[in-house]
């Protein structure tokens, strides 16, 4: 590189994402592009196919720590998760309790469950999370990366959540129906899909974060994705320190009762907020909110929680 | 000797001028005009066969007047030659189509195109000459003076002074040649104030003035939002910067408006930089203020910058930059069309900009058929100025190159086109022929409509590479230059190998290998700003974009 510009976490490639998230050098895929494992179903319908199905899985050293680490490609088919996407995914977690990996990075950049695969897909989704709950039992942090092109949504933007960490970048989405699903279904009046401030401040990383549903906002930045995501993995001192596996200790009543007390607080705004303006209007922010940079909007927000 | 005849009148155009106020009375409170009485005041002082200009620019409209004058009695007014820079509106073709207007000398139709093609099949339209905006100009002062000009203004005071604000553009060219040769100004603005912020044009040469329902139109036509530069458009602005500007240490420029340019304005910062040009190229500018130049701007790259009109959007962070863009002294941009297409002219080392169709002479044309477009500013400021007398080191390098090392007498501008080879699937950018040529004759013209004579091209830039036009010795070289960066078109497959790496042997063609460019590294990472929002966060929250430009 001849300049120390950052690299974007949005416009990079599945590959170019894992590159730059692990220590150099330290990646060996599985199943990767030459083994040519693709779909049989988008064959079927003579639909072009890709090498790695989409997605890409293996591990690596994050920080020296051995990482189970994948990625979706929103270039192919919107990152849509078919059978054998699916099963990429859901055999990475499992191997992570295999290999004791120290943490599962998961790059989710998907649409959903692949049309094409309709059902295929569908159980798909239902045994990535069955392999997410396994891994997290086993001690073993999954975090979600969320800064691609087509966000995380549908079933993958339900695993996202399921994640011990999410971590956004602003230009990154996270929702379950997507913007032209909802309108298709319920008409432009509901939800102008073309209005891209509207899409981004309904669906966009800044609102995720004030919900509470993401961890921490970032730049977007794969440096910065890495280092947050090293931070969340150190974050879980030992083994078995998931927040998972918290909830399972004795101080789980806490961390239950703050859950609710989360809930109690977002039901108790104005059935009338339809946008995230509202919301920070509601929690008494300005139009400033729109050009905080992540750093910034983080603190922000953490001096709000406290 | 003949003594002067003592019977000739000689201030005809005077009284006329006097006899059009006189009848305008009673539509006019002392020079202000109420909105509901313009369609009458202009009926009441034009006269069949005016020469009128409406001000159409590139950006501001006066709107509110051309539709005042569409409204007009096709009985009552008539006939009228309109000479103006920009069709743009709807209601500037009512015009013709209802015979209020039936000559036209202009310079730009793009968003009007299709339906002045219509109106020239259907002999509805009588069209002088298509000009550049400077002979149009040129020509209010000599052949085409308006008898009345209609135009727009942002505000006026009482005595109807004129604030232009910051899309002065062409108002000022336009009101010299109306008021200084008898004619009549009607001015609309959007706000009457009792104390302007500065006098643009004194009221001594307004006639009227009206305050138009709703503000004057201005497009944001120069807004490119950073997330649509491709990587391909990155490496081409790679090598613009290495192989032209680092070249010739270009100092002095303009822009075209496109996205190839705008790669190149979001690159300086970063691959500019790191390649230590800072302070050596691109320095001085004639053009709009590009939101895509605040990074550069930031930098230090840019130091001055004077422009045709100027952005939705900037008007902030311009007014921020005293020290950059050409401010009055309320703090607030004058810009000036006329002025800038001169400095263009004669004043800048180099013009980049892209185009449509290029043959294999190196003429360029934006024409496609079905549509007269027209030219605008690029021609001006793409083409070599013979005229120009005062040496730099860039005029003076590309100079030598054309002379070939014979006697050199003058300089030469770098005038350079950047284009993909193909500009969409199935439109290959190089042709055999240019579409100009069908178009001039489905249309009955002189000439083809020509964007950038061929003569006057130094440098094609493609992602092929580079080729440098005034190192070619003959038509044949120059038509392989062309051919062998023309990639995988049919004009491109149909290059002679052997002569094509002669000419790269030469280097006349460079590849970016030849130029240490590594295709590899030309990544939008690259890139200064990859999205509006990034360009807000560089001008430190200064530009305000408008609402289509915003995610947020």
């Amino acid at each position: 590189m001849m300049t120390s510009a950052p690299q974007s976490f949005r416009e990079a490639s599945a590959r170019l994402r894992v590159q730059g998230l692990l220590d150099a050098g330290s990646f060996t895929e599985w199943l990767g592009p030459a083994r040519r494992i693709t779909s049989p179903h988008l064959a079927a319908l003579d639909a072009p196919v890709s090498f790695d199905d989409g997605v890409v899985v293996g591990q690596g050293l994050l920080e020296a720590q051995l990482v189970v680490v994948i990625a979706q490609e929103g270039l192919f088919n919107g990152g849509a998760v078919g059978e054998v996407h699916g099963a990429k995914i859901r055999g990475a977690l499992l191997r992570a309790i295999e290999v004791r990996a120290r943490a599962v990075l998961l790059c989710v950049d998907s649409g959903g469950v692949r049309l094409h695969e309709a059902n295929a897909g569908l159980i798909a989704i239902s045994e990535i999370m069955r392999a997410l709950f396994a891994a997290q039992a086993a001690g073993i942090p999954v975090i979600a990366l969320v800064g691609g092109t087509c966000g995380a949504f549908g079933g993958m933007g339900i695993v996202a959540r399921l994640c011990d960490a999410l971590l956004i970048s602003e230009e990154g989405r996270l929702g379950l129906s997507g913007p032209e699903v909802i309108e298709t279904v319920k008409g432009v009046e509901e939800f102008d899909s073309r209005d891209r401030a509207l899409v981004w401040r309904i669906t966009g990383g800044k609102i995720r974060r004030t919900l509470g549903e993401a961890t921490l906002l970032l730049d977007d930045d794969i440096a910065a994705f890495r280092a947050a995501a090293a931070k969340e993995m150190m974050g879980s001192k030992t083994m078995g320190d998931s927040p998972r596996q918290r909830g399972l200790s004795p101080d789980a009543l806490q961390t239950l009762e703050a859950a609710q007390r989360h809930l109690e607080a977002r039901a108790a705004l104005d059935p009338g907020i339809r946008d995230g303006q509202q919301v920070w209007q509601h929690m008494g922010l300005g139009e400033e909110v729109a050009l905080m940079d992540p750093a910034e909007f983080n603190r922000c927000l953490e001096a709000r929680e406290r | 000797m003949n003594a002067p005849q003592p019977h000739r009148v000689w201030n005809q155009e005077a009284q006329r001028r006097q006899a059009r106020l006189q009848r305008s009375v009673p539509f006019a409170h002392g020079k202000e005009v109420a909105p509901a009485d313009m369609v009458s005041l202009l009926e009441a002082l034009l006269e069949p066969g005016d020469r009128v200009c409406l001000e159409g620019n590139n950006q501001k409209q006066a709107d509110f007047l051309s539709e005042s004058l569409a409204a007009c009695s096709p009985q009552r007014v008539h006939d009228l030659h309109l000479v103006q820079s920009v069709l743009a509106l709807p209601s500037h073709m009512e015009l013709f189509e209802k015979g209020i207007a039936r000559r036209l000398d202009f310079s730009f139709a793009g968003p009007q195109a299709h339906r002045l093609a219509r109106l020239v099949q259907s002999h509805s339209i009588e069209i002088g000459a298509i000009h550049t905006y400077l002979e149009l100009f040129g020509r209010y002062f000599i052949d085409l003076t308006p008898q009345v000009c209609l135009i727009a203004a942002q505000a006026a005071d009482a005595e109807g002074n004129l604030y232009l604000g910051s899309n002065t553009e062409d108002t000022p060219v336009i009101v010299e040649a109306t008021a200084f040769k008898s004619g009549i100004v009607i001015a609309q603005v959007n706000e009457r104030v009792d104390r302007l912020p500065r006098v643009d044009i004194p009221a001594g040469w307004v006639d009227f003035f009206v305050v138009a329902p709703t503000s004057n139109h201005i497009e944001p036509l120069f807004t490119r939002d950073p997330r649509h530069i491709t990587e391909i458009q990155v490496l081409m602005a790679m090598m613009a910067i290495k192989g032209i500007y680092a070249e010739y240490g270009v100092e002095r420029l303009n822009h075209g408006i496109g996205f190839d340019t705008a790669a190149i304005e979001l690159l300086l910062p970063t691959y500019g930089a790191s390649l230590g040009l800072k302070g050596k190229v691109a320095r001085h500018w004639a053009l709009n203020p590009h939101p895509t130049l605040i990074p550069a701007i930031e930098a230090g790259f840019v130091e001055r910058v004077h422009s045709f009109g100027s952005e939705v959007g900037m008007e902030a962070y311009v007014a921020a930059r005293p020290d950059v863009f050409f401010t009055g002294a309320d703090g607030s941009l004058r810009s000036n069309r006329a002025f800038c297409q001169t400095a263009g002219l004669y004043a800048c080392d180099m013009f980049i900009g892209s185009t449509l169709q290029m043959d294999l002479a190196g003429n360029s044309s934006t024409a496609t058929l079905g549509r007269i477009t027209g030219f605008g500013g690029a021609p001006n400021m793409g083409s070599d100025a013979r005229g120009r007398r005062h040496a730099s080191p860039a005029w003076l390098k590309a100079g030598r190159e054309r002379s070939g090392g014979g006697t050199q007498v003058r300089g030469q501008k770098l005038v350079v086109q950047t284009v993909e080879t193909w500009h969409e699937p199935h439109h290959p950018t190089f042709v055999e022929r240019l579409d100009a040529w069908q178009l001039m004759e489905d249309m009955g013209m002189a000439l083809p409509p020509i964007m950038i004579y061929g003569d006057d091209v130094s440098h094609v830039v493609t992602e092929e590479g580079i080729a440098n036009l005034l190192l070619c010795r003959s038509p044949e070289e120059r038509e392989q230059a062309i051919r062998g960066v023309a990639g995988y078109t049919p004009v491109g497959r149909a290059r002679d190998r052997t002569l094509v790496e002669n000419l790269r042997d030469r280097g006349v063609i460079r590849r970016p290998e030849d130029m240490g460019i590594d295709v590899r590294d030309a990544t939008r990472d690259l890139l200064a700003a990859r999205s509006i929002k990034d360009l807000v966060r560089a001008s430190g929250g200064l530009y305000q974009p408008p609402k289509q430009f915003r995610n947020w």
